[in-house]
């Protein structure tokens, strides 16, 4: 890795779970990667895979029932690093510090000059009763509030109660948001592409399309000046003409400000578009990562594979499009065994995917392809496959239902595992 | 549409209300048993006095330029003579007014000043034992009996510990309040001690109602994705509370207590007959029993007058805190 290619971002075995009536939902499980300065890395998975949640996890904003319960998420910050490094030596590591070892309050004020978020909605994202100009103001003052007082980051969340939120409130000419933040939220309204900011400034989400509006959030997560800007699924509630001049928005807003994206997205289209290096998570689990092209161009773990193959190729048309047979499984810790998640629908599922599955080097020529899945290590053996219907259980569908559907259609199955030996 | 538009829209919506409550009120004369005349005529009266009366109070005439004359009435304040009470009916309602919308403002200050701060202790303390008290606190509220509570605090602090009245009103809060105002404190107290409890008994389920409403509201806001969003930029949690996820949950709260409002504007029945306040409740419950028809009718015009104006004053907070409700 060379100089240029610096991490500011390590998250290493994140856990989250949600403590729910029905049991305990392992929504990310032992999830690793790392976020390298002015790269977009993307995260792609189906609903529910937990990718999300991996977001979230990051920025401290899991809410109750869940809980991050393990994990480290180290962020390359040289001034947290000195102010920390003799008081919490666990949580420093050269540059970088330990987000998870560092008080809350800290980890507050990262939000914005640190991390800032864009999330799916942006209908709901805003609140609909302040307007846009306002919002994004706010975001702008926090900063603009912390840089006045630089005593240290620890004190730049604190000093703002309910008596200073009354007296802002209630006396007229008062408020929390001054002119400049005002000025500033205009700026960035224009620099998000939104013609006339400061008549826009002035009106309310219901005012604005779904897609100025995401302008509006990106415009509000680029007020602190972030380092990583998470967007998840940040074009998945637009029109798709929209989504694309979002995307565009994103990819040159991210060259400009020479920041990192962590890009969440189902949408393989939107990786290829957009990402250097990609993760991919099924039920919690990241299953494989690495470079767009390790990870698009020659992928070791079924899933990815599987996933690849539902998308339309328009160069070479299938008569029918491949879906992953089966359906996501629970995440109930009660119902998942010790072995690869992905088994049950795994066209190549063998007696060795019963056991846990450590991520292993995917291949020679790449060192930071790695994928979750006993293929790495060992070619298919038709010989040791699991039996039809070894998933089935009680309850008769999901897995089961994939395999007759591989049964009925034998020549596609031997097809896709000569192509991939 | 602009907030000064949407207000006269919903102005003349009310003047229309008003209008078929004055409607339906002069008809109630007419589709419920017993008459004017025999309320007023001796039980022996022969056929011709009853005539001549029929002909004084205008009775004789077709329903239509009853109506009319009643209408043109009413636009010149005049509500009707009573014969049963000897005076003009809006000499009795207005005298009785006042009371009623003092201990109306005074319930409802109550549960404001109770029951938002409490409702937004528990949603920001879910599951702790803030949270449990007020709950605890909103249930008992909700399901005490008006009639009950306000009996009992009078035997506990009137009868045992004598610092409140027992009943009555005592001075106008009007002059309870320029007394404050100049300073002398002596007879704002004794206001105070008139009108504490029957605030208080009337209020109680006013503020559980209200207190559950903040909780759940605060609590749906706060699970919200704006505020999520909100939290994600750094904002302190007093603004992601106060400026963002109360104001949005104070929304239904307005709504609920302006039909509040309005209903005690009718007169809160029981606690008046408890505490002797001398209120619009009961002049309707006497007029009734009186067969007091004039002074029935021009207590309903009041009460219906004041409930459309108290939903205005709603509509115009409910547009200062909901911009969705001006521009739509």
């Amino acid at each position: 890795m060379s100089d240029s290619q610096r991490d500011v971002l390590r998250v290493r075995d994140l856990s989250t779970r949600f403590f729910t009536e029905e049991g305990q939902v392992n929504a990310v499980e032992g999830v690793s990667f790392d976020v390298r300065d002015g790269e977009v890395y993307g995260i792609v998975g189906e609903s529910g895979s937990g990718k999300s949640v991996t977001a979230l996890s990051v920025i401290d904003l899991v809410a109750s029932p869940g809980k991050i319960t393990s994990g480290e998420v180290w962020y390359r910050n040289p001034d947290l690093a000195e102010e920390f490094r003799a008081e919490r030596p666990d949580a420093v590591r050269d540059e970088f510090v330990d987000l998870r070892r560092l008080p809350k309050g800290v980890r507050r004020s990262l939000r914005g000059p640190g991390f800032s978020t864009v999330f799916q909605d942006p209908m709901s994202s805003l609140n609909p009763s302040l307007t846009v100009g306002e919002q994004i103001a706010e975001a702008v003052e926090v900063q603009r509030r912390a840089r006045a007082n630089p005593r240290s980051t620890r004190s730049r969340t604190q000093g703002y109660g309910l008596g200073k939120f009354l007296v802002d409130s209630l006396v007229p000419g008062r408020d929390y948001t001054g002119e400049e933040s005002h000025e500033r939220a205009i700026e960035l309204l224009d620099q998000v592409g939104i013609p006339d900011p400061a008549q826009r400034a002035q009106e309310y989400p219901h005012q604005f399309s779904g897609g100025m509006l995401q302008r509006a959030m990106i415009a509000q997560a680029l007020a602190g000046e972030p380092d990583v800007l998470i967007a998840d699924e940040p074009t998945t509630a637009l029109d798709v003409t929209i989504q694309a001049q979002i995307l565009n928005l994103l990819r040159d807003l991210q060259q400009e400000e020479d920041m990192s994206v962590v890009l969440i997205t189902h949408d393989l289209g939107v990786i290829a578009r957009m990402c250097s290096r990609v993760g991919v998570m099924y039920a919690g689990q990241m299953v494989e990562r690495g470079s767009l092209s390790d990870v698009f161009d020659d992928p070791v773990h079924p899933y990815t594979q599987g996933l690849l193959g539902s998308i339309p190729d328009l160069e070479n048309p299938a008569p029918r499009l491949q879906p992953i047979e089966g359906n996501v499984p629970s995440l109930l810790d009660s119902e998942m065994g010790g072995r690869c998640y992905f088994a049950d629908r795994c066209p190549k599922a063998m007696e060795s995917c019963l056991h846990p599955i450590e991520m292993h080097d995917a291949d020679a020529g790449s060192d930071e392809h790695e994928a979750r899945c006993v293929l790495t290590e060992t070619d298919y053996r038709p010989e040791e496959a699991l039996p039809e219907g070894y998933f089935d259980g009680g309850d008769g569908d999901g897995g089961g239902g994939g395999r007759e559907t591989d049964g009925s259609d034998p020549e596609a199955r031997e097809e896709e595992v000569r192509a991939d030996d | 549409m602009s907030l000064a538009r949407f207000l006269l829209k919903r102005g003349l919506q009310g003047v229309f209300v008003v209008w078929g409550v004055v409607t339906v009120v002069f008809l109630l004369r007419f589709i419920t048993p017993g008459d004017p005349i025999s309320v007023i005529a001796p039980l022996d009266a022969s056929p011709a006095t009853r005539q001549a009366i029929a002909a004084e109070l205008g009775l004789n005439r077709p329903l239509y330029v009853q109506y009319l004359d009643y209408l043109v009435g009413l636009l010149q304040g005049d509500m009707g003579y009573s014969y049963i009470s000897n005076t003009s009916a809006s000499a009795r309602v207005f005298a009785r007014l006042p009371a009623t919308l003092e201990l109306a403002v005074a319930a409802t200050l109550v549960a404001v000043v109770l029951s938002i701060p409490l409702g937004v202790l528990s949603a920001t303390n879910r599951n702790e034992p803030v949270d449990y008290g007020a709950t605890t606190f909103s249930l008992v509220g909700i399901s005490t009996p008006n009639f009950w509570l306000g009996i009992m605090l009078v035997l506990l602090f009137a009868v045992e510990f004598g610092v409140f009245k027992t009943s009555g009103r005592g001075i106008t809060s009007a002059r309870a309040l320029s007394a404050l105002a100049t300073g002398n404190l002596d007879v704002f107290v004794s206001w105070l001690t008139y009108i504490t409890l029957p605030a208080i008994t009337l209020g109680t389920y006013f503020t559980a109602l209200i207190t559950r409403l903040t909780r759940s509201g605060m609590l749906d806001e706060l699970g919200s994705a704006y505020v999520r969003a909100t939290r994600a930029k750094g904002l302190p949690e007093t603004l992601v509370r106060y400026r963002h996820a109360l104001r949005n949950t104070l929304i239904p709260v307005v709504t609920v207590l302006g039909l509040q409002l309005g209903t005690l504007i009718g007169g809160a029945v029981i606690t008046e007959a408890v505490f002797a306040w001398p209120g619009l409740g009961t002049l309707v419950i006497n007029s009734i029993t009186g067969r007091d028809w004039v002074v029935l009718q021009g207590s309903l015009i009041v009460i219906g007058v004041g409930f459309v104006l108290i939903n205005l004053v709603v509509d115009a907070l409910y547009a200062y805190l909901d911009p969705r409700v001006v521009s739509d």
